[in-house]
């Protein structure tokens, strides 16, 4: 197998990787995130049919024509005790709020267009919606990231050297930028599962660069006095073998998951699947390289 | 070998009892047909749906700033659920026309009366002074009804409810000193270990906020321990009042200059601990008045599901097969140890009484990812030995041997990460840092331990790669 030369053009990667960065932060900055309803609250329609075969999807059919996002609201159905049998409610929840004349005239056009239907419909009440998830990142702050990064920092430094931590939160901030970035661009959905996807993006980030350490770990014991580059590259051409494999599987995964799942696993599987594509690429081409220049044998 | 011998015992060991975890008897009912295996996996309100409640907070008239009293009605709702090991039941505020409201949503839980359990009293809790009390149930008797509104306080049951206490907020009925909803830091049962005593009594701690005007109340209201029973005493004797419920009324004998009390009555364990959750529960600031009861259904719909488990599976498929196409011998003990692996975590979601959601599933893709890493590192490692000259068995000893401490470094700093995540995160959150931790634990397990085996048992069949094929040059 021909030796690849991951090193050599580190220079051309990194701008690449920093071209990348500051198209995703400027996107974040300007053009803002499609959050969903969970973190930025909205209103909350509670609808009454009289009919014990209208469906969610009916209900979809209906708010579809309505002004504001009603295209991206969430429909679930709920029942409290005591219902009748024949009496269905559906809580409606989207991003937008409205003042109390459009309020009035959203309730007019929603009850008459479930009425054209032939089923009697009223909605029960017409709240303002507090983003729920909002409170549960709260205390994901600062404070949080930056305790993560210290202990991943000091747990590196350990086993490795600083310069490796340094390395790896770099190479961890570049994916979680990067993939962020691209969820604005794109105008996915940013919701709960979809930050699920983030942070198991961080999980796998992390490995996946470890990995490459320990192997430039490994042959700096064995090969002491080197040529750091030469050897860096030859590390990163024995483990590369190994990080495709596992990206191409993982990525069979998600990307599956992309291509068929239904709308609300759509971001999540978005975020999956670039992650996987960006976490592979920082491990090989951004992780080792950054940090080259101040690699010492110790 | 002896070591794998060992290595056999636990392994099977270990997934008999996740089996045994896995397929124990419950009453619950979520899957039908062959999925009736997964029984005791809960599934979250994403996929399942649950039981669906709403409260109005009644805000007193006046409040400073009605919104934070809303926020930390939301604060302590989602603290009881957290500590009841509800992470995945959402709580969220709603308001219309100046009211404001709070819908929970609870998972597994398809009976609203056992939903109303888990979310708690709904009652505000207080520290008050007891000024009389009576036997006789002071509604038939109008001259105790006088003396409450004499003594500016209300008659309040205890919990048998066959004595009535005379309780006033204001203590000693000097303005403004009385404790709403006090912020209880800390409450215990402990063992009473004064000489004479027996049983058991309660530690609490006032959180700073309140220590100082709790220091004043027990100023006002401390008798020495001599004059207990006495009748000027017996109108000084502290209450705790919640949901209109005198839930322990008793002498202070010292004064808490610092927010740590105890609370001594020769109690049952029982007691002791009943107690000390009514302290601990975190009171509400404000009263919640039950709107509406019910259930909510999956957010994700019955079909969204269906597909996505289908296509999660067909992906699941790809990679089993790529493995072999690529991998051959290693390829099938990888498949064997994603299956084992699969089959284990279910039995620690069973076992842990854990809440599966989408962002769970997302921590299990990864889990997956991670065993798959795990024997492709451990094999291209082998056949690195195995060109290097080294025999079958040799090369896996040592494929094995230096993988270990790889494996080691990337799964420690994985779990750094998962428990920062499990520390900071509340709901959602928490939850997926829990399958990722225990997923991470479990791959690594399944890597050095059930590989390890299969490696050794079907060493046979691995063939040496021919040294062009992947020859490094130094």
């Amino acid at each position: 197998m021909k030796m690849m030369e991951f090193v050599k053009h580190r220079r051309i990667f990194i701008a690449i990787s920093l071209a990348l960065a500051a198209v995703s932060l400027i996107s974040m900055l300007t053009k803002g995130f499609n959050f969903g309803v969970e973190f930025t609250g909205g209103s909350e329609i509670i609808l009454r049919v009289e009919s014990d075969h209208f469906t969610e999807s009916d209900v979809r059919q209906v708010v579809d024509l309505l002004p504001g996002d009603f295209a991206m609201a969430r429909i679930t159905q709920v029942r409290s005790v005591g219902d009748p049998a024949n009496i269905r409610k559906f809580s409606i929840t989207l991003t937008s709020t409205f003042e109390t004349d459009i309020k009035n005239e959203i309730k007019q056009k929603l009850e008459q267009a479930i009425s054209d239907m032939g089923v009697k419909a009223q909605v029960v009440s017409f709240n303002e919606a507090g983003g729920y998830a909002a409170e549960e990142v709260r205390r994901l702050t600062w404070r949080a990231i930056v305790i993560a990064i210290a202990a991943i920092l000091i747990y590196v430094t350990m086993r490795f050297s600083f310069v490796f931590g340094l390395g790896a939160i770099i190479a961890l901030a570049h994916d979680v930028l990067i993939t962020l970035g691209l969820f604005s661009l794109t105008g996915y959905e940013l919701n709960v599962p979809a930050v699920a996807a983030l942070l198991t993006l961080i999980g796998y980030s992390l490995n996946d660069t470890i990995v490459v350490y320990d192997r430039i770990r490994e042959n700096m014991k064995k090969f002491r006095g080197k040529d750091i580059k030469r050897l860096v590259n030859e590390s990163l051409n024995q483990v590369f073998k190994r990080t495709i494999n596992t990206s191409i599987t993982t990525f069979l995964v998600v990307f599956t998951l992309l291509l068929f799942a239904g709308n609300v696993i759509k971001p999540f599987a978005f975020g999956m699947s670039v992650g996987v594509i960006v976490g592979t690429y920082s491990s090989i081409y951004i992780a080792s390289p950054v940090v080259l220049r101040w690699v010492r044998y110790r | 070998m002896k070591s794998d011998r060992i290595r056999l015992i636990v392994v099977i060991a270990v997934i008999f009892v996740a089996f045994v975890v896995l397929l124990w008897p419950t009453s619950e009912q979520t899957y039908e047909g062959f999925a009736k295996i997964f029984q005791r996996i809960r599934l979250g309100l994403d996929i399942k749906g649950g039981a669906r409640l709403e409260y109005r907070v009644d805000v007193e008239e006046g409040a400073e700033n009605p919104s934070e009293v809303v926020d930390d009605v939301w604060t302590v709702l989602r603290n009881r659920l957290d500590a009841a090991g509800y992470t995945e039941a959402i709580v969220r505020k709603t308001f219309r026309e100046n009211s404001s409201f709070i819908v929970v949503e609870i998972p597994a839980a398809t009976e609203t009366t056992r939903a109303e359990k888990l979310i708690g009293s709904t009652g505000v809790m207080y520290f008050g002074q007891v000024v009389d009390e009576s036997e006789v149930d002071p509604s038939t008797d109008p001259r105790l009804r006088d003396l409450a509104k004499i003594k500016k306080a209300e008659w309040l049951p205890n919990r048998e409810g066959n004595v009535w206490y005379l309780v006033r907020r204001e203590i000693m009925l000097i303005k403004d000193l009385q404790l709403v909803s006090p912020s209880i830091v800390s409450a215990n049962p402990v063992p009473d270990t004064r000489p004479g005593r027996f049983g058991y009594k309660v530690t609490f701690e006032v959180g700073s906020r309140d220590a100082e005007i709790f220091k004043k109340i027990t100023q006002q209201l401390m008798v020495p321990e001599s004059a207990t029973g006495s009748v000027t005493a017996r109108e000084k004797r502290l209450a705790i009042v919640l949901d209109d419920v005198v839930q322990f009324a008793g002498y202070v004998v010292s004064v808490i200059p610092d927010g740590k009390a105890e609370i001594t009555g020769n109690f049952s364990l029982e007691e002791a601990k009943q107690l000390a959750a009514i302290l601990r529960s975190g009171a509400l600031p404000a009263r919640l008045e039950k709107i509406s009861a019910g259930w909510v259904a999956p957010l994700l719909g019955a079909d969204i599901v269906r597909t996505s488990l289908w296509a999660g599976i067909v992906g699941l498929i790809l990679v089993l097969i790529y493995m072999i196409v690529f991998y051959r011998t290693f390829g099938v003990i990888t498949d064997l140890a994603l299956l084992y692996n699969t089959f284990l975590l279910f039995g620690i979601l069973a076992l842990s009484r854990s809440i599966l959601t989408l962002p769970g599933i997302a921590g299990i893709l990864l889990t997956i990812g991670t065993t798959v890493d795990g024997n492709i590192i451990i094999a291209e490692r082998i056949k690195e030995e195995m060109r290097m000259g080294r025999s079958v068995k040799a090369a896996i000893a040592a494929g094995f041997d230096k993988s270990f401490r790889t494996l080691f470094d990337a799964n420690l700093t994985t779990i750094i990460a998962g428990l920062v995540l499990y520390y900071f995160g509340t709901g959602t959150i928490k939850s997926f840092a829990i399958t990722l931790i225990i997923g991470v634990l479990g791959s690594f397990f399944v890597n050095i331990v059930f590989s390890r085996l299969l490696s050794d048992a079907f060493s046979r069949f691995i063939r040496a790669p021919r040294s062009v094929e992947g020859g490094v040059n130094q």
